[in-house]
């Protein structure tokens, strides 16, 4: 997308009379979305459509052996493909640095043991553990693509049932597991820690939350802040551009709070979710 | 068009998957009631006049069965009483997924029009189905499902009444709240007025004992106890079998030891039955125990059945422990569990001791393997007279014998008919009457030959061709020609009949013959693989008769070299239908010259090179004793047992049947490299020859087994001058070290495993019998496709399905070939039945406490025990050198000797041939000799004896 | 009898349809903004999104671009949660590219290219959950996507899957169950109005003697395809006429 010099000015305009294009003040969020189930092969997943942008989540487990330095955890792994339907400059490898950085994020937000405790994800210790593996696909891309993700990604896990273990046999070295074949023995996650990203833009001389494509053109600075319950996991500076530190200190503060409003809202509608019901891209 | 309604998914989680599968619910499927004006009827439906054959019910009704009945009570089912049954989808579904072999008989039933069986699909049914709920087990859930079902009918079908007939006492009670009638298979079946005799066939799963019964066996473990115990190491997987001798004595063979596990009484063998899929624990070494190699039969009676068991297992103990045997001590275990039962119809007879009047009887299968099998009959008078064939239900723990019901009776016992029955059942040679479906695929008679079959093959009927058979042949399905063409050069042909020219490919002819697999030759019956009419004429290559064939042709030069190979079908007239001793008689009479003379000499020429050259390459000369029985023509009881005479046209007929399936094998694996049907024959491992290489070393000869060739050598040179009887012996233990020679399909297998070992030939396959053998009909196929005669057909390019074929087969020919020596001994024992004879026999192997000797004039091989029952044997046994001896007679392997033939009816069932020594004479031991040529051998012996003796002194 | 039967003796498959039904096809035009055009179908539960985007510019090096046509390009992927056992790559192996160029086949032979010279026309397809006949589904959802992106067809192009049943049933639509189980699964991607085939592919071979009734059945099943996909493209154009008071409202 590119933008003319009007088009920008009038953006930065909006933003300082706190009436931005597209109507919002600048703590405004626009309407979300989010749908969970949606992939029913997975054991979790979740679909969160953020205005323009689209991104789908699901989560698969498989079983897999410890890292020798932390024999008591499981694994965690996030994986983001940009798909060439969002925008033909992902096809081929296009999207590849943008998804990097993405996972790389979530990664770093997920490292905290207070933000997701991988401690429950071991099945015994050194031997055997569950390995999720989050996988992340961009649909389509209309700005603020940090939340969107991190919203997605903590629906996906808060609706993700790891299978029940029934019992686990050693015969030397070799540990055989056994697992229950029923859905309704599985056991669901605890992601009330699981953090909440915030991207806070900088345009002009105020600071915006979930920017539009648009307005993440004209933004000279934008601050990522993962919170997980009240408290900063990760900060993270995207995109070209200072800011100075008391602008960096009020961003966090705001991304802070703003963070704590998307989760109550967030673990609200989840639990207020009718159960699965089978609409998808259809609706 | 399309008419899901609802779409649901089932979800399983299994390999950490979560799998779903789509479930469509229609509105279309057909309730089995033409009268019902709401569904879309179809071909298949329910009677809609039915009569009401239940004491319990006064008014007609359909039944419902629950899945339980149709797995325990098949054997019901298929009697004719029970009609109008409705089988829901959810039962079928259930009952193919627990037992494939009752599915197949299920459906059977369903398939038969008269019986009114209809399968009702309830749970794609829109208004019968209903989702599983997330706590509830999958059998209460399909118990829930047939409820449903049941329901739904009631109130669709309104004027209909239905009963549901289940065992599951729950599930009975369940219904009963829903309002559903209901009642039990035994109680419904104990009500039909006109049939008695049906009750007998009620599986006992589930009857009542007084509750002070011991329980007289180990529990066994349940599945996941088993799993888990296999998984650990602890427990072992493998088939039991029973041992032949001793009734409290099996083997296990499992993964890891070299030697079965031995399982010994009553709590070692807990409940296992010969070919059951078996878990064992294995003792520690110090409690292991030697095999008794005693001989302990069952006698117990209904009523004694426990003391007996007590006693025998006593005697056991005394035999199997104590200080000797410890050496001996093989790995000792017990049967824990069962992972997979091998129970089928069961021939034999009722015991005869049983008090009159009594219902439960003991029922003793004809094979020695299996145990006795207690039932409960109102008819035991004439079931006693009778071959019986009888089922297990269930082996409960406080039961010495399995709990089984009769099913039918075959025939009088020692009948020919009868007994040809039960070798047919138990060898599972399918052997009723051709159906009308299958004798609908036979060509119309009188068949010509049509101007268009001439146009398509060649004419050979101006060639002087001839067969050459056993005498009485009547099914010939080769046949030989031999001339001379410019050049000096030979052309021979080979010409099969052309089987393949009456069975279409996916007929229903076809698929009864490829069923079958082969013909089956009784001693006094055949039990062919086509119908008569193809077998025994319009294929059969008769003399003087135009007949089709396929015709492998050679061009070759006097040393019998093959310049070219040719294959076409054709029309041939065979001049003679030759016995083998009448063209041996036409080659030896030089004053014979006419062209059949000369080909038939020239061919013996051409096949003793051939052969010769057969042999140079490796090929084996093996040998086993056969006999022809002679049959009095009108009492069809058997008079004569003699070897099989053989002549050089013999050996001449196999030469070029060889060729020719070689050459037919080189042809269509080149054209077919995938889908070839062939033969193979592996090369047996080593330790297979141990016998034979042990036999030899006590003769003195080295046999050496490293090759096919090493072999043929070692056993040509193992001769000798006194005893020219010896090779042939040897030559027979051979053919026991050998593997059984297999059809596979080519794409199956590496190249390096085509190798038929015997024939020392890279590659084999059967082309020549295809009367009697279907491996050869595919292969004329092939064959026929290959030269552009005939055109392929999808089964016949696909690997797997030939793969598959080559299975039946392989199987129905072993146990075609297992049901023809049944069948030959069952005669032979006829023959002997009060006869006494004294005949030349020798020693095939030394045993502990026997001597097996094998009769050449009779091919007979038979067990001299060298001890009675209960006394100490007077031999002394030698296991190093495999001899036997007392004083100064000492038996070895391939000795001669004399033994009186007897045969011993104490028991009806399993008649058996008795041997007494003659000679040598052993004080004490021996019986004199019957005849006068026999006496004076021994005594002359007796004074070469004494005569040693006296030098000595 | 070693293999499972695909149908039954009483003619219904595991799934409960009858050998010549095709599975429940639920479709969508128009489910994205940014792309020209966008749809998303399911067959059965295989679920394919696919967008377009163009007649653009020829991106990249203008060599590329033909003065008498426009240039098709196709990118196929699945995302790697799509199969039961999860993918390692979205795209990029040889089976996506295959699927790729074979999509690009069956398109070329619909858009009227010839009336965009020096263009670019792109179709990417991202398959969510693979359960048999996945290219079939790509093409169905790549046709609903050029119609509603506007590009001019020559008319639907359609794709289906058949097999054959206990060797002698042809069945059409195969799943991914059936697939697995049976034996070999031809597709045919067809412009069902003129009966003409665009693309065919086995995964084994057939008999002969089979090929022409599994065809048959095959080219029904995309006929059948047709209709379905219409109806949801009028559908489609009456929501969307209807909002912008295009269509007279009843």
């Amino acid at each position: 997308m590119s933008l003319c010099e009007a088009e920008k000015t009038f953006i930065l305009h909006g933003v300082e009379e706190n009436f931005r294009i597209d109507g919002r003040e600048r703590e405004d969020y626009r309407p979300m979305e989010v749908e969970i189930g949606i992939i029913s092969h997975a054991f979790g997943s979740a679909r969160l459509r953020l205005a323009n942008t689209d991104v789908l989540v699901a989560v698969k487990i498989e079983v897999d052996t410890p890292y020798p330095e932390k024999p008591s955890q499981g694994k965690l792994d996030f994986f983001v493909d940009c798909s060439a339907n969002a925008t033909p400059d992902f096809e081929g490898r296009g999207g590849e640095d943008l998804a990097t950085g993405i996972s790389n994020s979530l990664s770093d937000a997920y490292r905290s043991s207070k933000a997701f405790d991988l401690k429950k994800l071991c099945i015994m210790k050194g031997q055997k553990c569950w390995k999720l593996l989050v996988d992340i696909l961009l649909l389509e891309c209309g700005g603020n693509l940090y939340d969107a993700v991190s919203l997605a990604v903590k629906a996906a896990l808060w609706n993700t049932r790891v299978p029940g273990v029934k019992s686990v046999g050693i015969d030397g070295k070799n540990v055989e597991l056994n697992v229950s074949e029923r859905l309704n023995d599985c056991v669901p996650l605890d992601v009330s820690g699981a953090p909440v990203m915030v991207t806070v833009c900088k345009i002009g001389e105020y600071c915006v939350v979930d920017p539009s494509a648009a307005e993440e053109k004209c933004s000279s600075a934008a601050l990522v802040v993962a919170v997980s319950q009240g408290n900063i996991t990760t900060v993270l500076q995207g995109s070209a551009g200072s800011l100075h530190p008391t602008t960096l200190m009020d961003s966090l503060g705001l991304g802070v709070e703003v963070a704590n409003q998307l989760n109550i809202a967030l673990m609200e509608t989840l639990q207020s979710a009718p159960p699965h019901f089978d609409v998808g891209f259809l609706k | 068009m399309f008419t899901t309604k609802v779409f649901i998914r089932k979800n399983k989680i299994g390999n950490f998957l979560k799998n779903i599968r789509e479930h469509y619910l229609r509105d279309d499927l057909f309730c089995g009631f033409t009268s019902c004006n709401v569904c879309k009827p179809e071909d298949t439906a329910l009677s809609s006049n039915i009569e009401n054959k239940s004491g319990l019910f006064n008014y007609p009704h359909y039944l419902i069965l629950d899945t339980n009945i149709i797995l325990d009570q098949m054997d019901i089912l298929e009697e004719d009483v029970i009609c109008n049954v409705i089988i829901l989808h959810t039962v079928l579904k259930e009952v193919k997924h627990r037992s494939l072999a009752i599915y197949k008989r299920l459906n059977a039933v369903i398939d038969n029009p008269n019986r009114h069986f209809f399968v009702f699909i309830n749970d794609h049914h829109r208004e019968c189905y209903v989702p599983q709920e997330d706590t509830e087990l999958i059998n209460d859930y399909n118990d829930r499902c047939i409820r449903t079902a049941c329901l739904w009918y009631i109130n669709h079908i309104p004027d209909a009444k239905f009963v549901f007939i289940t065992d599951d006492a729950r599930n009975r009670a369940l219904a009963e709240e829903e309002n559903i009638t209901t009642c039990s298979i035994e109680q419904y079946v104990r009500s039909i007025k006109e049939n008695n005799l049906l009750e007998d066939k009620l599986a006992k799963r589930d009857y009542h004992v007084e509750s002070d019964t011991q329980d007289l066996f180990p529990a066994h473990l349940t599945v996941t106890q088993v799993q888990e115990g296999i998984k650990e190491g602890r427990l072992h997987q493998g088939t039991y079998r029973a041992s032949t001798s001793n009734f409290l004595e099996g083997f296990v063979s499992v993964d890891g030891y070299e030697d079965a596990i031995l399982v010994q009484g009553r709590s070692g063998q807990n409940r296992a039955i010969d070919g059951d899929l078996v878990a064992v624990e294995i003792f520690k070494e110090q409690d292991w125990i030697a095999p008794s190699e005693i001989i302990l039969e069952d006698e117990s009676r209904v009523d004694t059945a426990v003391e007996e068991v007590l006693l025998k297992e006593n005697e056991l103990k005394e035999y199997s422990t104590g200080k000797k045997k410890k050496e001996k001590a093989k790995p000792t275990g017990c049967v824990v569990g069962i992972i997979r039962r091998k129970w089928r119809p069961f021939c034999g007879i009722l015991q005869q001791d049983a008090p009159e009047g009594a219902l439960y009887h003991l029922f003793v299968p004809a094979d020695k393997k299996f145990p006795k099998i207690r039932i409960e009959t109102r008819q035991a008078e004439f079931l006693k007279t009778q071959k019986i064939v009888v089922v297990i239900d269930d082996w409960p723990r406080y039961s010495r014998y399995p709990a089984g019901h009769f099913v039918r009776a075959l025939g009088k016992i020692g009948d020919q008919a009868t007994e040809n029955e039960v070798v047919l059942l138990e060898h599972d040679v399918p052997h009723s009457k051709f159906s009308e479906e299958v004798l609908s695929c036979l060509p119309k008679l009188p068949w010509i030959i049509t101007e268009e079959d001439v146009a398509k093959r060649t004419d050979l009927r101006h060639l002087d061709i001839c067969s050459v058979d056993p005498p009485g042949c009547t099914d010939i399905d080769d046949a030989l020609h031999c001339r001379e063409i410019e050049g000096g050069m030979l052309e021979v042909g080979v010409h099969i009949a052309d089987v393949s020219h009456f069975i279409r490919p996916g007929s229903a002819l076809d698929v009864e013959a490829a069923s079958r697999a082969t013909t089956v030759y009784l001693v006094d019956k055949r039990i062919d693989m086509v119908p008569a009419l193809l077998s025994s004429n319009l294929c059969s290559l008769r003399g003087g008769e135009d007949r089709f064939a396929f015709s492998c042709v050679w061009e070759m030069d006097k040393n019998a070299n093959i310049l070219k190979t040719k294959f076409h079908k054709s029309i041939i007239r065979s001049r003679k239908a030759m016995t083998y001793e009448e063209a041996q008689l036409t080659i030896d009479d030089k004053s014979r010259n006419d062209s059949i003379a000369q080909s038939l000499r020239n061919l013996n020429n051409l096949a003793k090179i051939l052969k010769q050259r057969r042999l140079e390459k490796g090929a084996l000369v093996l040998a086993s004793p056969e006999v022809k029985i002679r049959m009095d023509s009108e009492t069809m009881d058997p008079i004569d047992v003699e070897v099989k005479k053989l002549f050089e046209t013999n050996s001449m007929v196999e030469e070029f049947m060889l060729l020719a399936n070689i050459s037919t094998a080189e042809k269509t694996l080149k054209d077919f490299p995938d889908c070839a049907m062939l033969r193979r024959h592996p090369e047996p491992p080593k330790i297979n020859y141990e016998p034979l290489v042990k036999a030899g070393k006590h003769l003195g000869f080295e046999i050496k087994t490293g090759s096919n060739k090493e072999l043929a050598i070692s056993m040509d040179n193992a001769v000798k001058e006194d005893n020219p009887y010896m090779n042939t012996m040897l030559r027979i233990l051979a053919t026991r070290c050998m593997m059984q020679a297999v059809y596979f399909a080519s794409g199956m297998f590496q190249k390096e495993d085509y190798y038929h070992y015997g024939l020392a030939v890279p590659l084999y396959t059967h082309f020549t019998s295809p009367i009697r053998r279907y491996a050869d009909i595919i292969v004329h196929r092939l064959l026929a496709v290959s030269i552009g005669a005939d055109v392929t057909y999808p089964d016949l390019l696909d690997k797997h399905k030939t793969s598959d074929l080559c299975q039946n087969l392989n199987y129905r020919n072993r146990m075609a070939q297992l049901a023809g020596r049944a069948s030959v001994a069952f005669n032979t024992h006829l023959f002997f039945r009060g006869k006494l004879q004294d005949e030349e026999a020798y020693i095939l192997s030394v045993r502990k406490n026997a001597l097996q000797i094998l009769i050449p004039r009779y091919g007979l091989e038979s067990t001299l025990y060298l001890s009675q029952k209960g006394k100490k044997s007077i031999f002394e046994y030698n296991e190093e050198d495999q001899t036997q001896k007392y004083e100064d007679v000492v038996f070895h392997a391939f000795d001669p000797v004399i033994v009186r033939l007897a045969l011993d009816s104490n028991n009806i069932q399993r008649e058996k041939l008795v041997l007494q020594l003659v000679f040598p004479v052993v004080k004490g031991f021996s019986i004199p000799p019957l005849n006068e040529e026999h006496k004076r051998k021994v005594e002359t012996d007796q004074k070469k004896t004494k005569a040693k003796k006296s030098k000595k002194k | 009898m070693s293999r499972k039967e695909l149908l039954s003796k009483i003619g219904l498959r595991a799934d409960g349809r009858r050998a010549q039904e095709l599975r429940r096809i639920r479709c969508k035009l128009g489910v994205f903004t940014e792309p020209d055009g966008s749809a998303y179908i399911e067959q059965g539960l295989t679920k394919v999104l696919a967008a377009v985007y163009g007649p653009h510019q020829v991106r990249g090096g203008r060599s590329k671009a033909q003065y008498d046509a426009a240039i098709v390009n196709c990118q196929f992927s699945m995302a790697v949660f799509s199969t039961g056992e999860r993918k390692r790559r979205p795209r990029g192996d040889r089976k996506s590219t295959e699927m790729s160029i074979h999509l690009k086949q069956a398109l070329m032979a619909t858009i009227k290219t010839e009336l965009y010279p020096w263009s670019q026309i792109d179709v990417y397809v991202e398959v969510l959950h693979a359960d048999g006949g996945v290219y079939a589904a790509c093409v169905n959802a790549s046709t609903l996507a050029l119609i509603d992106a506007g590009i001019p067809l020559k008319e639907y192009v359609c794709a289906c899957t058949a097999s054959l049943a206990n060797n002698d049933i042809p069945m059409v639509d195969i799943s991914y169950q059936e697939e697995v189980l049976g034996g070999p699964t031809l597709t045919v991607a067809a412009l069902p109005m003129s009966e003409k085939i665009v693309l065919m592919e086995m995964t084994q071979r057939f008999h002969l003697d089979h090929l022409p009734k599994v065809l048959k059945e095959a080219l029904r099943g995309c006929k059948d395809i047709k209709v379905i996909l219409d109806e949801a493209v009028r559908n489609h154009l009456v929501n969307v006429g209807s909002s912008s008071g295009w269509v007279k409202n009843k």
